[in-house]
């Protein structure tokens, strides 16, 4: 087990301060609740995702050993981790010191802050440290029922799958669903009409067997857990993946603003009065080593930093922005001519050979596309009965990136296997239109004139 | 419970990764990769990690022209992106070291190739004896007083007898608490071996063919360090004469001039007389040529030298010819002719590296 322990006397008095100036300030969140745990501790609750009880898998156990490794060649420490739930969970370090502790709790005022008002997290599963609880004890019963290495292997087939999500369905989703909640009226009135509705028997059918999904839909996982002809288990195994990936998608969504904001309110909360003055040397050289970037790479700390100063140099309303944006329209939102000019990511003298003639206009459109889906490849689900014969679809929206076809043909297998018919998926290579298709065996490429 | 839930997984992990370096052992079977690595116990072994496939951007054919390169640096800034501090998912191909015991790797070897395990010669096993400390005596000298048994039993002794205060404790051992330590021999059954490598280091023998000599002396190494807890390990290299190296020369050295193999043979038995006396030993000789002999009159005197020396007294004597440009290959022919059905002589080509498995096979396949 993961043990945890409660903070000490001086270090709560801390943390209540911290939390007051935050509030005073303006920062808006959930309940904190921090605890400290040992170095290898954090490793384990890092690579488990944050999580102290996950599903039993190979791939937490690489990502422990991979920093564990890092921690004892003393290649990389990790500070902190933080939760979005309600409560918000921190974890502190043992062997951190007082002062980077200080920087730590004030950090995740701001993390927690984004967490609660950034707008695509409002669909999030605040209740998820449970959840993850209870989706761990349901895949280990499954597991005892039907054989670890059976549901291990269907697993690992389903996580390969877990970026063919819609990342900004959920929010749509979430505001179409409060809408119809407003217009309905109060509350009691739309409990007992949906309590009337499910009683209702023309719909209790309907409702179990789940709305048919849209096609075209880019929600693929949603669509072949509704559709493909699976065992109870398998169906929910692959409900479980989803809710999970989709809980991580807003943090991948809004990385850099979301670092950024949580390094402003470190510095401006600590620097405001927090600090002690014996504190202010060591407290300047970790922030600077957090924030430490080198030529030509994009350090989500320090770009996201910089520019949230640049967007107070504007005299923008920073909570505003912090609200409604994600990372790719925040940065097709702020960067302009004048931020780089000062910002070295964008002097030309350190960009890669052949980008410099593009100028700083080329390398933001190459950075918001690089952000712009979640940083994964946007694949659609265009077509469930393609060719008459019941197969998929599948397009790649080309953006100039290619897939690594290997990777991409090992998928394909497992959504054949998944919908036991042929899967096709659309994609170029090298300017080049491709189309690959497999039956769950094997992977065919087929060049094809763009249709 | 025992292990924490992470290390569980952390055990899966690891087992996964020894299944993928089983079946990727055929390919080190004809690399150099390991080569090096070795420790004293264990080795390590990078294996690509292990991912899970999933729909993500890539470059195909890395080296394309020079318009390749501006993709790639957009790349390097994507993944910074999104590398940061969480800890998402692995990107990019790392190597993952893993550290396999030496046992385990030969185990492996032995499954891949199915090699039978060794059966020592006949002859009485040697028997060392080693004082361990294994008991706990009531009387003995005062320098092998057992601590915190003494105490232990004091603490006992007052806390049964109402005399311990918790407030202020305090504890003062007699005669009777007293433990020491003790030894009792033991004899240890042991078989010790030793193996020479033996190789030709004429100007015919070129990089590659040094190369699948070092492949195929660390798989035997491996294999017999497995079956004998106590290993020597003797280099011997010939030209016109023999002389013994140590490992890393026996590797490197490039000589260059005439071939006289007998010089290697007489050099080995040597040995076998003044420091490995067959009777306390089992001895594998392994020589490595691309037979070309000086002369037909020295290829006689090596078949006598090993019918009359050196078979009777190893346990097998190995000879791979490895094929080179320059080499006629005469000498196998020769040993074939004259030693026709001698159980202890093994002879194999080695072709190039894919040939290796098999001639491992052919010269650990009898047991012996």
């Amino acid at each position: 087990m993961i043990t945890t322990h409660p903070l000490d006397e001086g270090l709560r008095i801390e943390a209540a301060r911290i939390e007051a100036a935050a509030r005073a300030r303006g920062l808006s969140f959930f309940e904190l609740v921090f605890e400290m745990v040992e170095p290898s501790a954090v490793n384990a609750l890092c690579a488990l995702g944050g999580f102290p009880l996950r599903y039993p898998s190979w791939r937490f156990g690489m990502e422990y050993d991979r920093l564990e490794k890092g921690r004892h060649y003393g290649l990389s420490k990790i500070y902190e981790l933080v939760i979005n739930n309600d409560p918000v969970h921190a974890y502190l370090v043992s062997t951190n010191s007082r002062m980077e502790q200080k920087l730590v709790m004030a950090h995740v005022c701001g993390h927690a802050d984004f967490f609660a008002n950034n707008a695509w997290f409002a669909p999030t599963d605040r209740h998820m440290l449970g959840r993850m609880a209870e989706h761990a004890a349901w895949v280990r019963d499954c597991m005892e029922q039907h054989g670890q290495e059976p549901v291990e292997r269907f697993l690992d087939s389903i996580l390969s799958l877990d970026t063919l999500l819609d990342p900004f369905a959920p929010l749509s989703e979430h505001l179409q669903a409060r809408a119809r909640d407003e217009e309905r009226g109060s509350a009691v009135e739309r409990a007992r009409r949906s309590l009337d509705a499910a009683m209702a028997p023309e719909n209790r059918e309907r409702r179990t067997r789940g709305a048919r999904p849209r096609v075209p839909s880019h929600d693929v996982l949603e669509f072949l857990g509704q559709r493909c002809e699976l065992q109870d288990w398998q169906r929910e195994l692959i409900r479980i993946v989803r809710a999970e990936a989709l809980y991580f998608v807003p943090q991948r969504m809004t990385k850099i603003m979301n670092e950024g904001w949580a390094c402003l309110w470190h510095s401006r909360l600590l620097t405001g009065g927090l600090l002690e003055a014996s504190e202010i040397v060591d407290f300047a050289d970790c922030h600077s080593g957090a924030t430490a970037t080198r030529p030509g790479q994009l350090n989500p700390y320090q770009f996201g930093l910089d520019l949230w100063r640049h967007a107070e140099r504007r005299q923008l309303d920073l909570f505003r922005l912090r609200r409604a944006h994600h990372d790719a329209s925040w940065v097709d939102e702020l960067v302009d001519e004048e931020f780089a000019a000062r910002h070295p990511l964008f002097a030309p003298a350190f960009m890669p050979e052949g980008q410099a003639q593009g100028g700083w206009k080329t390398l933001k459109d190459r950075i918001v596309r690089d952000l712009a889906w979640a940083g994964t490849p946007r694949i659609e689900l265009v077509d469930d009965n393609h060719k008459g014969a019941g197969e998929l679809l599948l397009q790649h929206h080309h953006d100039g990136r290619d897939l690594e076809l290997a990777a991409a043909a090992e998928v394909l297998k497992s959504i054949a296997g998944l919908w036991q018919r042929r899967v096709h998926l659309a994609t170029q290579e090298q300017g080049q239109q491709r189309v690959l298709s497999s039956d769950g065996s094997e992977v065919r490429v087929e060049r094809e004139a763009a249709a | 419970m025992s292990l924490s839930r992470i290390e569980r997984d952390r055990n899966r992990f690891r087992d996964i990764v020894r299944g993928r370096l089983r079946e990727d052992l055929r390919r080190y079977l004809s690399t150099t990769e390991l080569l090096g690595r070795r420790g004293e116990r264990a080795i390590s072994i990078p294996v690509p990690q292990i991912e899970l496939p999933r729909l993500r951007f890539g470059d195909n054919n890395a080296g394309g022209g020079s318009g390749q390169s501006a993709g790639e640096a957009a790349q390097g800034e994507a993944r910074a992106g999104q590398g940061g501090g969480q800890a998402g998912e692995g990107e990019g191909s790392h190597l993952y070291e893993v550290e396999v015991e030496l046992e385990e790797l030969a185990r492996m070897l032995g499954e891949e190739l199915e090699l039978p395990s060794i059966e020592a010669r006949g002859r009485s096993q040697l028997d060392t004896e080693t004082l361990r400390w294994r008991g706990i005596a009531n009387q003995g000298p005062a320098s092998l007083r057992h601590f915190r048994r003494t105490w232990r039993n004091a603490l006992r002794r007052e806390i049964a007898s109402g005399s311990y205060d918790p407030h202020a404790p305090r504890i003062s051992p007699l005669p009777e608490d007293e433990r020491f330590r003790f030894c009792k021999p033991q004899s240890r059954p042991q078989s010790s071996a030793v193996i020479f490598h033996i190789m030709d280091v004429s100007g015919s023998m070129g990089r590659e063919q040094k190369e699948i000599v070092r492949i195929k002396a660390f798989w035997i190494d491996t294999w017999l360090r497995s079956q004998y807890k106590n290993l020597e390990v003797v280099y011997i290299v010939h030209d016109a004469v023999a002389k013994e190296v140590d490992q890393d020369s026996f590797f490197h050295l490039r000589e260059s001039g005439g071939t006289k193999i007998s010089s290697a043979y007489e050099l080995c038995l040597q040995k076998i007389r003044e420091q490995y006396p067959p009777e306390d030993w089992n001895i594998y000789p392994f020589h490595y040529s691309d037979g070309d002999n000086w002369s037909a009159r020295d290829t006689e005197r090596c078949i006598g030298l090993l019918r009359e020396e050196l078979i009777p007294r190893v346990n097998q004597f190995c000879y791979g010819q490895v094929k080179s440009a320059y080499g006629s290959g005469q000498f196998k022919k020769d040993l074939d002719g004259a030693l026709p059905g001698t159980d202890r002589l093994v002879t194999a080509n080695v072709n190039d590296r894919d040939g290796i498995r098999e001639a491992i096979r052919a010269f650990l396949g009898r047991g012996r």
